[in-house]
């Protein structure tokens, strides 16, 4: 008796899993049957960990699936996307992306964006910004223009790493000025910015909200068609009449591997809609001067396919 | 007074069951991480973070401050029980407190090192909360040329951390400068000695290299002498503890070591473990016994620990008064400060002055509770040097491997500190010492990057008409020349 009942109690089990099993191969709702790893290519702390961080958070409302956020940092998203392209496209690895990744690649990999990742869900727009110190008497895109053309050339802006987005952008607001600087790299966005507080250089190339609680700092001019609500008396360049810079953005975004299931990117897609209209990532990133987003894979792939080519013509490759 | 007023209500603050537990898990989770070989103090904050989402920013703040404080000290624990240095400021540490150790006083090692820590923390702190706008604004005014002048005066203690091996020590430091070298150079762009290996292009992690050089080589170098079976670290009778008056002998190196110390930590770049050498090195030079450095002094542990805690204090400056982050900790805060919203910066303590003053009185607090745990933990921690070596050396390995691999999971740096590990016992074995190894590689990047930046920025003349770079610099050729002169007298004599 009792052997008859164990046994029917593990066909029961059985036919259960078998169910479970089945069910979850022919619906896309339940994609996840097992925790994502979302790959993050800053380290624990960074912006782009605590973003990442943010997103898991806010998902949770609407999903059961566990996210776990994994730092692979180094060489500037490189790590993260080699080990990204070493693992099944099966959609269990997201990959928190920004368009810092492409000038990377560009400059410094092999690698094609788009041949390797399907960029599934563009999340935010932040545009790059020209940032002064307002302790000095150059604040104004004016002034810098200005005291561009009597230090020709010898005018110092501060930012990141050579080579960099903000470096690139830079470079293309110099020739779209008609002016000529020097570009001086600093291990960090954050001690460029010390320096321009110490009066070192002319300008910092940032974001806007980069100046939020900075007294010291203003916005010359932004990089984009219209002014920021968040900002309304800061210029745009094209208003300026620098024209060719509108575009100069950091977007931000995650993918996956080339080859994830549609059925896997269609689960996202509704995800990432959902977290766009969430009010707490809305609160979190929206006064920061973001543009909140949800593009998904065809114009995202469109966008970072354009990016790439723009960054090798202007590292001359 | 204002300031004092609102450190008082930030006191008040302090007197909740949520902010008391918040110091208390901040400081043990602190000495832990510190402890552990490969979890720096911007790693253990770090790992906190997430957990601080559902937390107010005051408490969020006061437990990730609670950890950074803490992890500085908890580097000397391993430093001086077992030659692994947990934090890399801590390397300083173990060049006395290891020695102790083995001479069967590892209970003055570890009981210079936590009155040190605190006393600098408490240090730190006082002069963050007095003098930290002026001296942000002091901080940033600070030109690449004066940087690379500091980092070459830091360089030049490598002639007193040779002592009469001096030549030795020269070629290791050069190693780690050389070191540098490998990886995307950081002024163009351009790829130097990675061979096309994307593995390469940030170059070697110090970490994991640090590990290396000092826990595995000594791994090695104890393998070789066969005796494992009943050989412990060091035997005592029973643990000495100093006594008050040999904590006061130390008061002159602890107070000019803590000044050093948060000095050093304001400047955006420099860090703990810079400050850490080069107050060892003015312990050295203005002490009566200089030959006892590296022998077993505490003074030398003194020098360290003081410098590496007041640190802590320093790096908080620019980031409260200005909302610029001086080192890779202050970093993460920042990010930890944005997720609730506040934006640090000058405006911080006119809008959010609950935010500032808390922190300021949780660390003073954290301090103090460091103290207490620490007194109680050394009790413990000095047993460590009584397991015997035969798993004392098997765990040293695992932990070092753990290690290296946690600072950004990859078998790469494990690799590499294995790799280390053979060059430090090799030239250890031919009398080359790796602390000047670390020297190298610390400040080779500052002194390389800041030099280039300094002649795009003004010319090469820039290093000699700035009067602070042309004074550091004259400084560094003295720090250099005299201790090898001395030698050269001595050896003639």
């Amino acid at each position: 008796m009792k052997k008859l009942l164990i046994a029917v109690l593990l066909i029961a089990l059985l036919s259960v899993s078998l169910f479970a099993g089945g069910a979850s191969e022919g619906s896309e709702a339940s994609f996840p049957t097992k925790p994502i790893h979302l790959i993050v290519y800053t380290g624990a702390g960074g912006a782009g960990d605590i973003l990442s961080r943010k997103f898991v958070d806010i998902a949770s409302k609407y999903t059961d699936a566990t996210f776990v956020v994994e730092n692979k940092a180094g060489a500037g998203g490189i790590v993260a996307m080699e080990y990204v392209k070493s693992i099944p496209a099966d959609g269990y690895t997201l990959m928190y992306v920004t368009k810092s990744n492409i000038s990377k690649l560009a400059g410094a990999s092999e690698m094609n964006p788009t041949a390797e990742f399907d960029w599934i869900a563009m999340m935010q727009i932040d545009p790059e910004c020209v940032i002064t110190n307002n302790k000095t008497d150059v604040v104004t895109w004016e002034q810098v223009v200005a005291d561009a053309k009597a230090k020709d050339g010898k005018q110092l802006w501060l930012g990141p790493a050579a080579g960099g987005l903000d470096n690139v952008t830079a470079e293309r607001i110099w020739k779209a000025a008609g002016i000529k600087a020097t570009w001086v790299p600093f291990a960090s966005g954050g001690k460029a910015k010390a320096a321009l507080l110490g009066k070192q250089g002319v300008t910092y190339t940032g974001n806007p909200g980069e100046i939020i609680g900075k007294p010291d700092f203003s916005v010359a001019a932004v990089c984009l068609d219209e002014r920021l609500p968040q900002f309304p008396d800061v210029p745009t360049f094209k208003e300026l009449g620098v024209l060719g810079v509108e575009n100069e953005i950091i977007w931000r975004g995650f993918a996956v591997k080339k080859g994830t299931p549609d059925a896997v990117i269609a689960w996202y897609d509704d995800l990432f809609e959902k977290v766009n209209n969430d009010e707490d990532w809305i609160a979190t990133y929206a006064p920061k001067g973001n543009k909140l987003v949800h593009y998904t894979r065809d114009k995202f792939n469109q966008i970072v396919e354009e990016d790439y080519k723009g960054y090798l013509e202007a590292f001359g490759k | 007074m204002d300031l004092l007023s609102n450190l008082v209500t930030g006191f008040g603050y302090l007197a909740g069951v949520q902010p008391a537990v918040a110091i208390v898990v901040g400081v043990i989770l602190g000495i832990l991480a510190g402890a552990m070989p490969g979890l720096s103090p911007s790693m253990g904050v770090a790992l906190l973070v997430p957990f601080t989402y559902k937390l107010s920013p005051q408490i969020s703040l006061i437990l990730l401050g609670s950890i950074y404080i803490a992890a500085n000290y908890g580097g000397s624990i391993t430093a001086v029980t077992i030659n692994t240095p947990g934090t890399p400021s801590a390397v300083v540490t173990s060049f006395d407190g290891y020695p102790l150790t083995k001479m069967g006083k590892p209970g003055v090692g570890l009981g210079t090192s936590l009155i040190a820590s605190t006393v600098g923390g408490i240090i730190g702190t006082i002069i963050l909360i007095f003098f930290s706008v002026p001296l942000a604004r002091l901080a940033v005014k600070l030109h690449p040329a004066e940087y690379f002048a500091l980092a070459i005066f830091g360089l030049a203690t490598v002639a007193s951390l040779g002592g009469k091996n001096w030549a030795k020590a020269f070629i290791a430091a050069m190693l780690g400068l050389l070191i540098n070298t490998i990886g995307i150079d950081p002024i163009s762009g351009v790829q130097r000695f990675t061979f096309g290996n994307y593995k390469l292009f940030d170059g070697f992690a110090l970490v994991p290299a640090l590990i290396g050089l000092f826990a595995l080589s000594e791994v090695f170098s104890r393998m070789e002498e066969y005796k494992l079976e009943k050989g412990v670290v060091a035997k005592f009778e029973k643990a000495n503890w100093p006594k008050f008056m040999d904590y006061w002998k130390l008061k002159f190196t602890i107070l000019r070591s803590s000044i050093l110390g948060t000095l050093i930590g304001i400047f955006p770049g420099a860090g703990a473990t810079i400050a850490a050498f080069l107050s060892y090195d003015v312990a050295k030079k203005s002490s009566k016994h200089p030959e006892t450095f590296g022998k077993g002094n505490p003074e030398g542990v003194a020098a360290a620990e003081a410098a590496n805690s007041s640190s802590v204090g320093g790096a908080l400056v620019p980031l409260l008064a200005l909302g610029i982050p001086g080192s890779a900790t202050t970093a993460v805060l920042i990010g930890a400060l944005m997720i609730h919203d506040v934006n640090p910066g000058p405006l911080l303590f006119v809008e959010r002055p609950d935010i500032v003053y808390s922190l300021f009185a949780a660390l003073l607090v954290a301090n103090a509770v460091m103290l207490v745990l620490g007194l109680w933990g050394s009790k413990l921690w000095i047993k460590v040097t009584i397991i015997p070596k035969k798993v004392l050396l098997p765990s040293i390995l695992a932990i070092s491997i753990i290690g290296s691999f946690a600072v950004h999971y990859s078998i790469f740096d494990v690799a590499s500190c294995i790799g280390f590990g053979i060059a430090g016992w090799l030239l250890k074995k031919h009398g080359y010492p790796a602390a000047p190894i670390v020297l190298g590689m610390v400040l080779g990047k500052l002194a390389e990057t800041n030099f280039r930046r300094a002649v795009l920025m003004g010319g090469y003349s820039v290093f000699i008409t700035r009067p602070v770079s042309i004074i550091l610099l004259l400084l560094a050729v003295a720090s250099f020349a005299v201790p090898l002169m001395q030698n050269r007298k001595n050896s003639s004599e």
